[in-house]
């Protein structure tokens, strides 16, 4: 059995050497990067945000440089992105996964020591994941027209996996722009919010695709519609928020759970660029695309500029939410 | 069962053991280091599966869980230093024992307690996990308030000789515990307009301060060198010995096979439930915390017990219990797998296979374990001079390395002058740590069943799961106070 054991170990430690010898550079061409990139993933390991970094980072590695993930949790992501911010040295290799936190973030923490907009540059959008509004399989409601009806009537509860989350927010717009009665109850992960949700405690929720959707195949749950502008393939017959609720003041309605590469606003131009043409190779390659369906996802539509226009107005939307809902600290 | 054939095809390759036995030994080495842990382990090994079969990839991350699990209580136990969270526990009788030279007999028994509790919680795996899966999904926020309420009680079993001094630790702890956001307004709590704090206080942190700074300070406080053998050499465990505590050891098992099957709770929590069990019941009562081995024995099987069970709501339901297992769920979903009943109807060789190779893990666990003893306990036979400066650097190191933040290690030092200013004064630490744990638990469900129910009190009684932890709470608290006025007697008399 000891011998099982060394063997083990050395098979692990070559495997471990193979991993890095297929990993590193195949493409090493002049200029940037002169160093290996880092990607600040601002939530700890074993997140949605860490699980899609850890992925995208593999794959870029084929494409430019080593990329080393690194993990700085805190404050809802702004810890992370007030370091970027600062920039300093290393910051032309430095980026970050950016998320809904960094748009809901800014607009509910205090005193946040950088502008979510102006200091930063916005290389591209890498993946979406739409929210889903669903209720539990036996709930009386099933439409979005049913649901809103009823909270005019008396007050529902729609669960989140914690205050400031995508699913919280989603929520939130859902209440500001119908003027139904709903009150949130959070919890602390999906894995403590499904529960509630499974068993009817609490009536609604606004949660990430990949984390419901097994549970509309079995019926546990219902889809009563995506917070996205487009329907999902992954749920064909399923309405948008935006068509089913559009006389409930919903027309506008959209949100998503959406993961783009952010840098320093110093960030070297050639650094972008060669970043958007990896990126771009990638997300037309074979593993990319087949990556994205496990978790419900759709590829980012949105590069450079225009990436950060979305983002900026995405700022301007949870803003007033979190003002409407008292959020802001 | 007429696809046995190709569970074995599937299960029986070298690939699938030598990821078991990666995953174990990885998990029992990151486990025992101070600061790193196994959710860390697993989420830095996750991108190494992508390329790997379905199992052989999950068997990796599970043998890194439940290796992290049981290396935990190495350190906890050699130098006070709780590897993991859930370690916390063992150190209470571990590094007593460690302290008298029984080093090697409380690191058998803290291995024996993990592996026998790790096949319990796999058996529940196999044959209960629809059941206990039931049990989870109608687990809303009244029944955990009632279960916390009920974890709550156990602070007096783990306070020591004071319980009013184990209750201002507690309170001491469930006020360092309300640092950061409020869960439902959101209002800063304590924080100071820090950020640092807004995510409230750090866990590992506070851990590594309270429990190993203090015996760094002692150390160079103390005008005697605290001359301590814990020699490779000393007494094993004895199977009488064990035999003795195996009744706790099964007990603790199924007390962590139901904590771990409810999404949420913790191993943590499960240790000091387990530990406080097994000493309410044992004939050595006195001898708890002062170096027993039925406490390492309880604790560890508490903590262990969880490893298979947290694994039922995954695949039964889809639903992670805890962070590793949301890992876990990630890497089913790389592999185009979505964990729930449709796993069992769509994968029922796969599920099967996958249950082959928990069930050897927990021996390959027990063979890893032996070996990491032999290795570890050497680290007692370490000069404390030269050691505590390597735990401190571990310590600091650990404290740095959760969150990459030198703000904890300010942190841990803190609470390693308060752990330092318990053990003077005569307080438990542990009750601290509960007071922390489970103070927040207790709020949040508290508010969540009123939001739920819109302020109507009688959610708190809806249904014999509340009922059966209502009254486990009120014959505890009897209990406690029945033994607290006995020993009041005993001593009036004396």
């Amino acid at each position: 059995m000891r011998q099982l054991i060394r063997n083990a170990a050395k098979t692990a430690a070559l495997g471990v050497a193979a991993v890095l010898t297929l990993s590193s550079p195949q493409v090493l061409a002049e200029g940037w990067p002169e160093d290996n990139i880092r990607l600040v993933v601002p939530y700890s390991a074993g997140g949605t945000t860490d699980l899609l970094s850890r992925k995208v980072a593999d794959l870029l590695q084929k494409e430019l440089d080593t990329v080393i993930v690194e993990n700085r949790p805190g404050a809802g992501s702004t810890v992370a992105t007030a370091q970027l911010a600062r920039g300093g040295r290393g910051s032309d290799h430095t980026l970050v996964m950016a998320s809904p936190g960094h748009t809901i973030g800014a607009a509910i923490y205090p005193n946040l020591r950088y502008n979510p907009i102006e200091d930063f540059r916005f290389i591209r959008n890498v993946i979406n994941i739409p929210n889903v509004m669903v209720v539990p399989g036996n709930s009386p409601y099933n439409t979005v027209a049913e649901f809103v009806e009823a909270a005019k009537q008396e007050e529902l509860s729609f669960s989140s996996p914690g205050i400031g989350s995508s699913i919280h927010m989603s929520g939130e717009l859902f209440k500001n722009l119908t003027g139904a009665k709903m009150v949130h109850v959070p919890f602390r992960g999906s894995g403590e919010a499904l529960p509630a949700l499974l068993s009817g405690d609490v009536d609604v929720a606004f949660e990430n695709m990949p984390t419901v959707y097994p549970h509309i195949q079995s019926g546990k749950l219902k889809a009563l519609a995506v917070t996205t502008a487009t329907p999902s393939e992954f749920l064909p017959g399923v309405p948008t928020i935006q068509e089913a609720g559009a006389e409930y003041g919903l027309g506008d309605y959209e949100t998503s759970a959406w993961f783009g590469l952010i840098a320093h606003k110093s960030f070297p131009e050639e650094g972008v660029t060669k970043l958007q043409e990896a990126l771009d190779k990638i997300m037309a390659g074979e593993d990319f695309n087949n990556f994205l369906p496990q978790f419900g996802a759709e590829a980012g539509k949105v590069v450079g500029d225009d990436f950060r226009n979305f983002v900026a107005e995405e700022l301007t939307k949870w803003a007033e939410v979190a003002e409407k809902a008292n959020l802001k600290r | 069962m007429e696809n046995f054939s190709e569970v074995l095809a599937l299960f029986l390759s070298v690939d699938n053991f030598l990821a078991i036995a990666a995953g174990v030994l990885v998990g029992v080495v990151v486990g025992a280091i101070p600061g790193l842990t196994a959710t860390m382990a697993v989420a830095l090994a996750l991108p190494f599966t992508f390329s790997m079969e379905p199992v052989t990839a999950i068997l990796l991350l599970v043998g890194i869980y439940k290796g992290g699990m049981y290396g935990g209580s190495i350190t906890a136990i050699l130098i006070r230093t709780p590897g993991s969270p859930a370690a916390a526990c063992t150190l209470l009788d571990g590094y007593p024992l460690a302290q008298q030279g029984k080093a090697k007999k409380a690191l058998k028994t803290a291995l024996y307690s993990s592996c026998v509790a790790d096949m319990i919680s796999n058996i529940a795996l196999i044959f209960f996990a629809a059941y206990l899966a039931k049990i989870a999904l109608n687990f809303g926020p009244p029944e955990y308030f009632w279960l916390i309420c009920f974890s709550l009680t156990i602070i007096v079993s783990v306070s020591g000789d004071s319980v009013i001094k184990g209750l201002i630790a507690a309170g001491l702890g469930i006020i360092v515990s309300t640092v950061g956001l409020d869960a439902v307004y959101g209002t800063q709590r304590l924080t100071f307009d820090s950020y640092n704090l807004m995510d409230r206080v750090s866990f590992i942190p506070l851990l590594i301060g309270l429990f190993a700074i203090p015996e760094v300070i002692e150390f160079y406080t103390s005008k005697v060198l605290p001359h301590i053998r814990t020699a490779v050499s000393g007494a094993s465990l004895t199977w009488k010995e064990f035999k003795g505590c195996l009744k706790s050891v099964v007990r603790g098992s199924i007390i962590g096979v139901i904590i771990g099957a409810i999404p949420g709770t913790g191993a943590t929590s499960a240790a000091f439930i387990s530990y406080s069990e097994a000493k309410r019941n044992s004939p050595r009562k006195a001898n708890f915390g002062k170096g027993e081995i039925e406490g390492v024995a309880a604790a560890e099987a508490g903590n262990n017990g969880v490893a298979g069970a947290t694994l039922i709501p995954l695949l039964s339901l889809g639903i992670p219990g805890d962070v590793i297992t949301a890992i876990i769920l990630g890497a089913f979903m790389i592999h185009g797998l979505t964990p729930g009943p449709v796993l069992f109807q769509e994968n029922l060789t796969l599920v099967y296979a996958l249950f082959c190779g928990i069930l050897v893990s927990s021996v390959v666990l027990l063979v890893v374990g032996n070996a990491a003893i032999r290795y570890f306990s050497l680290i007692a036979d370490i000069p404390k001079s030269i050691l505590l400066p390597i735990v401190l650097m571990f310590c600091v190191y650990g404290a740095y390395a959760v969150n990459n933040n030198t703000f904890d290690i300010g942190l841990m030092l803190i609470f390693g002058v308060l752990g330092f200013i318990f053990n003077r004064t005569g307080v438990a630490a542990a009750p601290f740590l509960i007071g922390f744990i489970l103070g927040p638990m207790f709020e949040d469900n508290l508010r969540r069943t009123l939001l739920i129910s819109k302020g109507d009190p009688s959610i708190f009684f809806r249904g014999p799961i509340a009922w059966v932890f209502i009254t486990l709470t009120v014959a505890s608290l009897l209990f406690a106070i029945r033994r607290y006025w006995l020993s009041r007697q005993e001593a009036s008399a004396a």
